[in-house]
């Protein structure tokens, strides 16, 4: 009984290797993306398989999972990582703090992967405390996306207004007049107004709504004091930007609006339906349009989502992060994988296939002329831009992203005076960063 | 005497019977559970050294916020829930129980919800629930259209949320209901009977009879109720993500984040002991007022 015991537990189902690259080194690949985001990086574990990979006797083994930060993290705490985990990039300050990842500093370049081969947005992202952790697989940056058929049917109002139906809004200020305009109304079985199409809904799709204060000239977190910067007037500025449509439009009505909709990756998408005429969107929704309303593909534009305070070209630009956890058994070979996806004629395939702009600093003319956003150079541009931000570089992220989404839900639904919840948050948050800092010393000092 | 030294000959057999069992028992159960209590006197993140701070994280609790709202979050929808579930499951098992035609196709329907998985239930609730495309507010439209109101958002509103997470809890009482009926099944006949020849009408029978005769099964459902509900996590962690603005963030729930999403291993595992005495507590109150309403034949 005992021997079948120790059997079982010994007993590993093998990888799924073909039998001709049994012997070459077998590097373990986690990463997050289902569906066709993960074809397409499939597509590319294939083609350095038959390429570099065959060359080099590595064959790369790609797992695709739900919860990956999670499931990296406890495999990494049982000594037994994969050799490459596909992880956001809002967890590389947690995961590099804790030391949970291999510095990739002399690796990447030793393969000539410097700062000036990357847009320094995305290469300012890869670090945490002086050090690279990860590298992109793909990357984004985040524009206003708007329905031009929407605004030409309703230019005349538009016009009337002083806005002008053939160009996005240049301001916040402006954006929320064509929102103004643009929303609609009908009357519900309950003889009330209800609102049939919005112009703009701040919580529409949400994703980024806890970085909004970007648009204000106002971070969370100051990576110099340590400080979280919650009751800056810029932030609370942007969390009253945020609740002034639900006292304009009523808490019921955006409510109703926000979550009637399908799911996201569905014909039922607010942007794609027409319910909503404007929204802050990443460059990957040309291929969502394009897949679910190809009649769609000329009725729509993108463009830098406007300031607030009078900037030029501010976005928030997160990203897929490759990283090698620690003791990850084959590092070397994970980075070749790594360094093979950064290569520019596989990073543009590859962000061609997931409808992104590329990290890096040389672009080809074919990548701006054949991507399937035809706004891509939109993108492209404000990843080079000095108002591009990159995720809060703090060690509590996490925690304060949950916190701050739960504030901002607060705000719209009346719940919350932004201030007072800003205040509180702030000093909620700070004693915790200080609490997690204060045990790092300790850590520290005793070993 | 002879029997005495034959099972004492034993006793080594038994353990070596049951010690797949007790290994398993040590290193999966009793080792987590003394490394939890050890867990939740220190700071851990499960990468680093855990720093011993003592009673830190217990005291650290009490002026939590956000632990108080999940406790309090958690004991609402336990309190729609628990007697809601009861209260339906035990309706269907005597409905279930009367000799009607066609009574095994409606005791399978009325278990059918029981098999779905969870992750599927969730989605179709999700929809279900939906403001504008949903079935509920689709059947309801015709009464929000008389009393002149709009459908709730259910799952997307806060005050509507925890009692619509509350009555999908009440679709998959399956289970229950299948040991209701196995205790109805147990109800002597002749004490009905008995009641009838006294002339007590159904209610009454139920009141006198039914219950009082099956008050252990009530019992029995109402402390693994209590035991479930404590421990809610799958569905709103699917269907809610805790949200509105918390509105459906459950104790474990946060648990969960903090032990897995913000690495706070220690303070998680100080959470889960005082849902273990809150579990206790509850159990507890149950078991002392069970003397004055659980009836148990032949004492």
């Amino acid at each position: 009984m005992l021997a079948g015991v120790v059997w079982l537990l010994a007993w590993q189902p093998s990888p799924p290797v073909p039998e001709q690259r049994r012997n070459d080194v077998v590097v373990q690949y986690w990463e997050k993306w289902t569906g066709v985001e993960q074809d397409a990086i499939q597509q590319i574990v294939d083609d350095f398989n038959d390429t570099v990979g065959k060359e080099k006797h590595i064959y790369v083994d790609m797992l695709s999972m739900s919860n990956i930060d999670q499931k990296t993290l406890v495999a990494t705490a049982a000594g037994e990582p994969p050799d490459v985990a596909g992880l956001w990039d809002t967890k590389i300050p947690q995961f590099g703090e804790l030391g949970a990842l291999t510095p990739l500093d002399d690796m990447a370049a030793a393969h000539g992967i410097t700062a000036g081969y990357y847009k320094p947005v995305y290469w300012r992202g890869c670090h945490y405390n002086g050090h690279l952790y990860s590298l992109v697989s793909t990357p984004a940056t985040i524009a206003l996306f708007y329905n031009t058929k929407i605004f030409h049917e309703n230019a005349a109002e538009l016009r009337a207004a002083g806005l002008d139906p053939d160009r996005a809004p240049r301001t916040l200020h402006e954006l929320d007049r064509y929102a103004s305009v643009l929303n609609t109304f009908k009357i519900g079985p309950d003889g009330r107004k209800h609102l049939d199409r919005a112009g703009y809904i701040p919580m529409l799709p949400g994703w980024y709504i806890t970085d909004m204060p970007i648009w204000f000239g106002a971070d969370e977190w100051d990576e110099k004091t340590k400080r979280f910067t919650l009751t800056d007037p810029g932030v609370i500025a942007a969390f009253n930007w945020i609740q002034s449509y639900s006292i304009k439009l009523g808490a019921d009505a955006v409510t109703e609006m926000q979550t009637s909709q399908g799911g996201f990756n569905s014909v039922e998408n607010e942007f794609i339906a027409g319910t909503v005429a404007m929204e802050m969107q990443g460059p990957w929704m040309a291929n969502y349009i394009h897949h679910w309303k190809p009649e769609m593909d000329h009725d729509w534009a993108a463009a830098p989502f406007p300031s607030a305070v009078g900037q030029k070209l501010v976005t928030y630009a997160p990203f897929d992060a490759l990283a090698i956890p620690v003791g990850a058994k084959h590092k070397k070979e994970a980075f070749e994988f790594i360094a093979y996806i950064n290569r520019q004629d596989v990073m543009e395939k590859l962000c061609m296939l997931h409808c992104k702009n590329s990290p890096l600093a040389k672009v080809s003319n074919y990548f701006l002329t054949h991507h399937p956003n035809p706004y891509i150079r939109v993108f492209e541009e404000l990843a080079w831009s000095p108002n591009a931000h990159i995720t809060m570089q703090c060690p509590i992220a996490s925690e304060a992203g949950q916190e701050l989404l739960a504030l901002a839900q607060g705000v719209v639904a009346l719940q919350l005076d932004p201030e007072t919840a800003l205040r509180e948050a702030q000093v909620r948050l700070q004693a915790r960063y200080d609490d997690f800092e204060a045990k790092q010393k300790i850590r520290q000092r005793d070993r | 005497m002879r029997r005495i030294a034959i099972e004492t000959r034993n006793i080594p057999k038994g353990l070596a019977f049951i010690s797949p069992w007790l290994a398993g028992f040590a290193v999966f159960l009793l080792l987590p559970i003394i490394m939890s209590l050890y867990y939740s006197l220190c700071d851990y993140n499960l990468l680093q050294r855990p720093v011993f701070v003592g009673l830190e994280n217990y005291r650290f609790l009490i002026h939590d916020a956000v632990f108080w709202l999940a406790l309090k979050n958690t004991l609402y929808y336990g309190a729609l829930s628990v007697p809601a579930g009861l209260g339906v499951s035990l309706a269907l098992a005597i409905l279930l129980n009367r000799r009607v035609i066609g009574q095994p196709f409606f005791r399978t329907i009325i278990f059918l919800p029981s098999l779905v998985p969870t992750i599927a239930a969730a989605i179709l609730w999700k929809w279900l629930f939906n403001q504008k495309l949903g079935l509920i507010n689709w059947a309801l439209s015709p009464l929000y259209s008389l009393l002149h109101v709009q459908g709730p958002a259910w799952i997307d509103q806060p005050g509507w949320v925890i009692p619509s997470l509350a009555l999908m809890s009440v679709w998959g009482v399956g289970n229950t209901v299948v040991i209701y009926l196995a205790g109805l099944q147990d109800v002597p006949r002749e004490l009905y009977e008995a009641a009838e020849l006294d002339g007590a009408s159904g209610l009454k029978q139920l009141y006198h009879v039914t219950l009082p005769m099956i008050s252990p099964v009530i019992f029995f459902n109402l402390v693994m109720a209590v035991i479930t509900v404590v421990q809610v996590f799958d569905i709103p962690f699917m269907m809610t993500q805790g949200g509105p603005n918390r509105a459906s963030y459950f104790y474990t729930y946060y648990l969960y984040d903090n032990a897995f999403s913000y690495l706070h291993m220690g303070y998680a595992s100080a959470l889960a002991w005082i849902q273990l005495l809150m579990v206790l507590a509850l159990t507890g109150i149950a078991f002392w007022s069970s003397k004055k309403w659980v009836y148990y034949q032949g004492k």
